[in-house]
């Protein structure tokens, strides 16, 4: 009902302005072939500008305010050093970074192998550094934030970010209103349209392709035609994206891992470079859609249960990687969504498949839309509900040198590597937590191995005193 | 961002709970925003399983006496924001010139003694010693060994021969602990 109504709704307005019936037809002429009016520029930097109109405004009401309540004290809470805080991380041995995110994790000197059978020393205030780290994690710790959408530090004109209205000014809120008619009454109708007919023609031209027998052809045109189809769809939210460092595109025979935020992460890689897909197989019309796929090209659907078997996961990836003629795959070693601040644990199974890693670092600009789905708020037609009523989608998207496994190196170390490299291009924050704590709760192994660290800290120390002591004794 | 359904504060709350607890009005703005992203079901009150919830909390040795702190004087198993904003105001660094009224050494050192003290009758007795290393240590170290050092740390701390160590001998014992520093953490504006 809703896209019939939205269809007709755009077709009124497009052939009573003749002008923008043929900037519309022009658009999506130009955009299988990746070129564009520009309009899109502008149209961010427009918005650029009243954001920044909208936050001096904030900024003014809010000092205004302060200087009322006399809150002005921000000089006090100023003059702490950098405390050596207790940091907890769920393998804290391992920790080879003396540095997590800028602050120092307390550590030992030396971990030292004395028999627990020898005197431990135990103060009653060894347990100060826990209680400070335990109420430091519940005002604010670093993996809970990571599931919600990001804080945005200046109003963006949409009520979806505003935590607490207050009146500003009559001018932002006009601004508003013009806002919400443009998003709602003229960007939804055109991008609704742009979704259903760019899906459609995907559906149909793949089942196309589908009929046309293997050969080398084939490949040529299911490629020119998978990025066909995503650049239209890019268009349905107003993605814009810029492309770095095009030296080092994902090639045939590698695997392209990326950090996840949204699902339209997929469609945004497959602007640039055509992929292979794997996923999880699903029935109805995901289910068709897969299979018309999988005859257009080889992509990696698994039955529910195959996941469990990981070696029979790896044995199928290696297939694929191993075939010069199969497309790149693309994998999200995450897992599940994140916010888009921070990079969290990869998992280590694509990287044991050997074969080329290609990185792919790719960063939202959240002030147009914030492109995080949050599963467990959201249903996937809210989410795009909601991508479809925001300003624009904007990204860059930065592919790193590809890289392979070291002979000394583990998949573990060879996947943190990795996961290091896409944080540092994307300024993002590298976290050794696992996604999954979305929706599972700690492991008891994480909580063993903080007990562990206590007893060799107290060990640790118990050897310092009992060499100092040692030292007195020989002077 | 929080739940949909968080209530704002009004400005007579804040003003009161500044009077209550010290903070200023931006953190207890910034310490709300935390609450609500804290209280899932959106509810106005967090539960045991909600703090829980923060991994690093959860890891953490003493991750459960921790919580227990925060529901000591908690009715349902539940507590508002002002009880939430009450604990933490011990936290607060002691400003140079200034009477510390929520966030004394003495408040400071009574929330690590009741980190011991299970079961908030002001004593720490040798069992709930015992059980605390237990918690911390983990399976790392034998039993007798524990019941050792438990007897070691009585024997050097008691000084009325109760076999119990109270808030006075504790506080004794960590008189040259700089428990102001490793106790209070910073909070931002």
């Amino acid at each position: 009902m809703v896209p019939v109504l939205a269809m007709l709704l755009n077709g009124v307005l497009l052939f009573l302005v003749p002008p923008l019936l043929i900037l519309y037809t022009t658009l999506m002429i130009l955009a299988p072939f990746g070129l564009s009016l520009g309009v899109r520029k502008k149209y961010v930097q427009l918005l650029i500008k009243i954001f920044e109109f909208g936050r001096v405004r904030l900024e003014q009401k809010r000092n205004r305010k302060n200087q009322m309540s006399g809150d002005g004290h921000h000089g006090e809470d100023e003059d702490e050093e950098m405390d050596d805080k207790l940091l907890l991380v769920p393998d804290p041995d391992s920790e080879k970074k003396a540095r997590e995110n800028g602050r120092r994790i307390l550590r030992m000197g030396s971990v030292c192998e004395a028999e627990p059978k020898d005197l431990v020393s135990f103060q009653l205030d060894s347990c100060l550094d826990y209680i400070k780290s335990g109420i430091q994690a519940i005002v604010d710790d670093e993996v809970t934030k990571r599931f919600c959408a990001e804080e945005l530090k200046s109003w963006n004109m949409l009520t979806r970010t505003q935590q607490n209205y207050e009146f500003i000014s009559w001018r932002l809120t006009f601004l508003w209103f013009v806002g919400f008619f443009f998003r709602y009454f003229f960007l939804l109708p055109v991008r609704i349209t742009i979704f259903f007919t760019s899906v459609s023609t995907f559906v149909f031209v793949v089942s196309s392709v589908a009929l046309v027998p293997e050969c080398a052809a084939k490949r040529w045109i299911y490629d020119k035609v998978s990025l066909m189809a995503f650049r239209i769809l890019t268009r349905s939210y107003s993605g814009t994206i810029r492309f770095h460092q095009l030296e080092n595109r994902p090639r045939p025979q590698g695997v392209c891992v990326a950090n996840h935020t949204s699902p339209i992460d997929v469609c945004i890689l497959s602007c640039d470079v055509s992929y292979a897909l794997i996923g999880q197989r699903h029935s109805g019309f995901l289910g068709l859609l897969q299979r018309a796929l999988t005859r257009a090209s080889s992509h990696i659907w698994f039955e529910r249960g195959e996941t469990k078997d990981r070696s029979a996961v790896t044995r199928r990836l290696k297939e694929h990687v191993d075939d010069p003629n199969k497309l790149p795959i693309l994998i999200f070693p995450e897992g599940t969504c994140i916010n888009n601040t921070s990079v969290m644990q990869f998992k280590k199974g694509s990287f044991e498949v050997g074969g080329t890693i290609y990185p792919v670092a790719i960063r939202y600009d959240h002030r147009f839309g914030d492109a995080f789905w949050n599963s467990s708020q959201y249903s996937m037609l809210h989410y795009l509900f909601m991508m479809m009523t925001s300003w624009a989608i904007v990204c860059d998207v930065w592919y790193l040198p590809p890289t392979t496994r070291q002979p000394n190196e583990s998949a573990i170390d060879f996947a943190n590597r990795v996961k290091a490299s896409i944080a540092s291009a994307g300024g993002l924050v590298d976290l050794m937590w696992d996604g999954q704590l979305k929706r599972m709760s700690v492991k008891q192994e994480w909580r063993e191995k903080q007990q562990q660290h206590f007893t060799r800290r107290m060990l640790a120390i118990n050897k310092e005193i009992r060499d100092d002591e040692q030292r007195e004794k020989d002077e | 961002m929080g739940n949909s359904n968080s209530v704002t504060l009004q400005p007579e709350e804040v003003e009161r709970m500044q009077n209550e607890t010290g903070f200023s009005a931006s953190q207890i703005e910034r310490l709300y925003s935390r609450f609500t992203t804290l209280d899932k079901f959106g509810n106005g009150a967090l539960s045991r399983e909600d703090l829980l919830r923060i991994p690093e909390l959860a890891i953490n040795p003493l991750g459960d006496r921790i919580v227990h702190a925060f529901f000591r004087d908690a009715e349902d198993e539940s507590i508002n924001f002002l009880q939430f904003l009450k604990t933490l105001a011990i936290f607060r660094p002691i400003r140079k010139g200034r009477e510390p009224r929520y966030n004394s050494r003495e408040q400071k050192l009574q929330f690590a003694f009741r980190m011991y003290d299970l079961d908030g009758d002001e004593l720490i007795s040798r069992d709930e010693l015992l059980c605390v290393l237990h918690m911390m240590v983990g399976a790392n170290i034998s039993d007798e060994q524990l019941a050792s050092i438990a007897d070691r740390t009585i024997r050097e701390v008691d000084q009325d021969n109760d076999d119990a160590i109270s808030l006075a001998e504790f506080s004794e014992a960590l008189k040259r602990t700089e428990v102001e520093g490793k106790m209070s953490i910073r909070y931002l504006n």
